[in-house]
């Protein structure tokens, strides 16, 4: 029973299954989706660390391999992160409390200067689904923004997004920023003009072409 | 090249479209809002090459683009000219206003966003209260802000025009549009589109965005779109036939006025993203192919225009589609995309479209390396894009404040030593 619902959470997840009423995916109508199948999962005593990590997170890291090798596209990757938070609405009362735990804290935001944010999204919505605490810190991010939040959640890593060549540059400051008070914290930077020279030139630990890059990051080091 | 007989500019585009060796590499800057340049990379080149007397005119001023001046697209043998300059062509059409580098520049007078206290710029609809688009300290263009359909679609289209004309792209649209609402633009449009092919030989272009994928976004917001493909097709299709609608009245206005005078027109929808294309091929056939199809039959049939489409991104997965719908010219060719290598490009659809762009890299190669490697790298884009037709030079995409002057000569000089080989 139980590992049945496992399994038809992580498929939920992979296939974008939200909840019964939704018709999207075709061959799951009528079926129950992600939010019902939590419930399901609780009520018959499931823990949701358990849930996290053998319903959900299978399911999205199916997602992200099928995402980087391009079978899939954000279209069935955001329908994949919705499905997931449905399940999290229900899970999250026990990361907070206390009784489950997640496998660590990333913060995440698009820099200064720049209002881009599928990209950011994406990579947020991949690592909550891997198991992680995200803080989302939005767009147009100054150093201090993630300063703020690193002193919050001491041991978070962060992400850093952009779009631009003109806003990219910003990382390189924000990142020196960041390291100046936090010199242990865990910098990746993703988006569409960076690049591994990128990367090292402006001192940042990890450059990631595809959200299940960063999640590979975070599961080596902070995990 | 240089034993064949000499083309005009618009011989020379129109031999490419068609699939003909021309003369020459022929070259667009400044055409189109997606094979510009952006102001301050503008004002840097005319103080560059000594042009300083030039104004700095923003006439796209959501990405802050510079008008070229006919003095620039001469001296840079450019061969094709956007009709959309035919207007605010007066002084007084524009105001000062500076570039975040401190150089002066100008806005068409209509343009009046605000300045806040951090330095950020905002436009607000007409009650002064709705922020309809932003630009962050530190941004060079402007992102929209307001985005009328986000929590659901209507359950009538009445507003559907009203919506439209508050969202950035056109409240704030670049010329000819900025004129579209007033008396007489359509007969204006024509006789001044006249003026502009007796006075020069140069290629016409019209940029009719026409978008549907993008109107999605912008009335939605990306990602509620994006879902909407797969969860919604039925409100998708819904909203679609109500943009055509408006895509083909203004098509028949556009073809009344300029389809005999003007070369080719210029839809606009970005299907792709760096890393791969927004959705597969099924879904591109069913909700878009069919309605790009009836776009381009539309221009086919009631004008001598040639169809071009503006979409970044990786798209060599629809551009089979996308031919078949019609389109005969794709920009800017987004050459460092998946799946979007020159030769790959070149050898699979070299024969049936052109490509107008793919020159060069504007990020990773023009912005940031010597003269000689952006030389190196055109010279090799046009070895590989030009053979048999096929190709007008251009940037991949819009020349960004980063790059050099020198980097701007130095690829146009590449140009012209390839012509002389």
């Amino acid at each position: 029973m139980k590992d049945e619902l496992l399994k038809k959470l992580s498929a939920c997840v992979e296939f974008g299954k939200t909840n019964k009423a939704a018709l999207y995916p075709p061959q799951m109508k009528g079926e129950d989706g992600a939010d019902e199948i939590t419930s399901q999962l609780l009520d018959v005593g499931v823990g949701a660390q358990e849930i996290l990590t053998e319903g959900l997170m299978p399911g999205m890291e199916k997602v992200g391999i099928k995402f980087r090798e391009n079978k899939i596209f954000v279209p069935q990757v955001l329908m994949s992160a919705k499905a997931m938070g449905m399940s999290m609405v229900h899970l999250k009362p026990f990361f907070t409390s206390g009784a489950a735990k997640q496998k660590g804290t990333f913060i995440i935001g698009t820099v200064q200067g720049d209002l881009h944010d599928i990209g950011k999204n994406l990579v947020a919505m991949m690592v909550e689904g891997s198991g992680y605490k995200v803080i989302d810190l939005g767009t147009d991010c100054l150093a201090e923004k993630y300063i703020a939040a690193i002193k919050e959640n001491p041991g978070a890593a962060v992400g850093l997004s952009a779009l631009l060549t003109t806003t990219m540059v910003n990382m390189e400051q924000i990142t020196k920023d960041i390291k100046a008070v936090f010199p242990e914290t865990l910098v990746t930077i993703g988006g569409a003009p960076v690049n591994d020279d990128f990367c090292l030139k402006i001192g940042a630990d990890n450059y990631s072409a595809d959200p299940q890059g960063v999640v590979d990051f975070l599961n080596t080091k902070i995990a | 090249m240089s034993n064949k007989k000499s083309m005009t500019s618009r011989e020379r585009v129109l031999a490419a479209i068609n699939h003909q060796t021309p003369d020459r590499i022929p070259v667009d800057l400044g055409a189109t809002p997606s094979s510009g340049i952006s102001a301050i990379a503008y004002s840097n080149l005319v103080n560059h090459i000594g042009n300083t007397e030039l104004p700095v005119q923003i006439y796209d001023v959501v990405q802050q683009l510079a008008q070229p001046d006919r003095t620039i697209l001469d001296r840079f043998s450019v061969d094709v000219l956007d009709i959309g300059r035919t207007f605010n062509e007066k002084p007084t059409d524009w105001e000062p206003t500076i570039l975040a580098n401190g150089a002066p520049a100008f806005y068409p007078k209509w343009f009046k966003p605000v300045k806040r206290e951090d330095g950020s710029y905002v436009t607000f609809d007409d009650d002064g209260e709705t922020m309809l688009s932003r630009m962050p300290v530190g941004a060079t263009f402007f992102d929209q802000t307001y985005f009328p359909y986000v929590d659901g679609y209507p359950d009538s289209y009445e507003n559907l025009d009203a919506e439209m004309g508050r969202i950035m792209w056109a409240r704030d649209a670049h010329s000819p549009w900025d004129h579209a609402g007033e008396d007489r633009f359509w007969e204006q449009l024509r006789e001044r589109t006249l003026r502009l092919r007796e006075t020069t030989d140069k290629a016409l272009l019209v940029v009719c965005g026409c978008n549907l994928f993008e109107w999605g976004t912008f009335l939605r917001r990306m990602d509620n779109f994006l879902m909407d493909l797969l969860c919604d097709p039925a409100n998708v299709e819904r909203l679609l036939d109500e943009l055509l609608k408006r895509h083909l009245a203004t098509l028949e206005k556009v073809c009344n006025a300029v389809g005999d005078l003007v070369d080719i027109i210029r839809f606009g929808d970005d299907l792709g993203m760096t890393s791969g294309p927004f959705m597969d091929a099924d879904t591109y056939r069913l909700l878009f192919k069919p309605r790009h199809k009836i776009l381009c039959d539309y221009v086919k049939e009631h004008s001598q225009m040639h169809t071009f489409i503006h979409s970044c991104g990786s798209i060599s997965s629809l551009m089979p589609d996308l031919i078949e719908a019609g389109i005969e010219i794709f920009n800017p060719i987004q050459t460092n995309a998946w799946q979007m290598e020159p030769e790959f490009l070149k050898k699979e659809f070299g024969k049936d479209c052109t490509f107008w762009g793919g020159g060069i890299e504007t990020a990773g190669v023009l912005n940031v390396e010597t003269p000689e490697k952006v030389r190196e790298q055109v010279l090799e884009r046009l070895e590989t894009f030009s053979n048999g037709g096929g190709f007008v030079f251009n940037t991949v995409h819009n020349i960004l404040p980063d790059v050099p002057p020198q980097n701007i000569v130095a690829m146009f000089d590449a140009i012209q030593e390839f012509n002389n080989r």
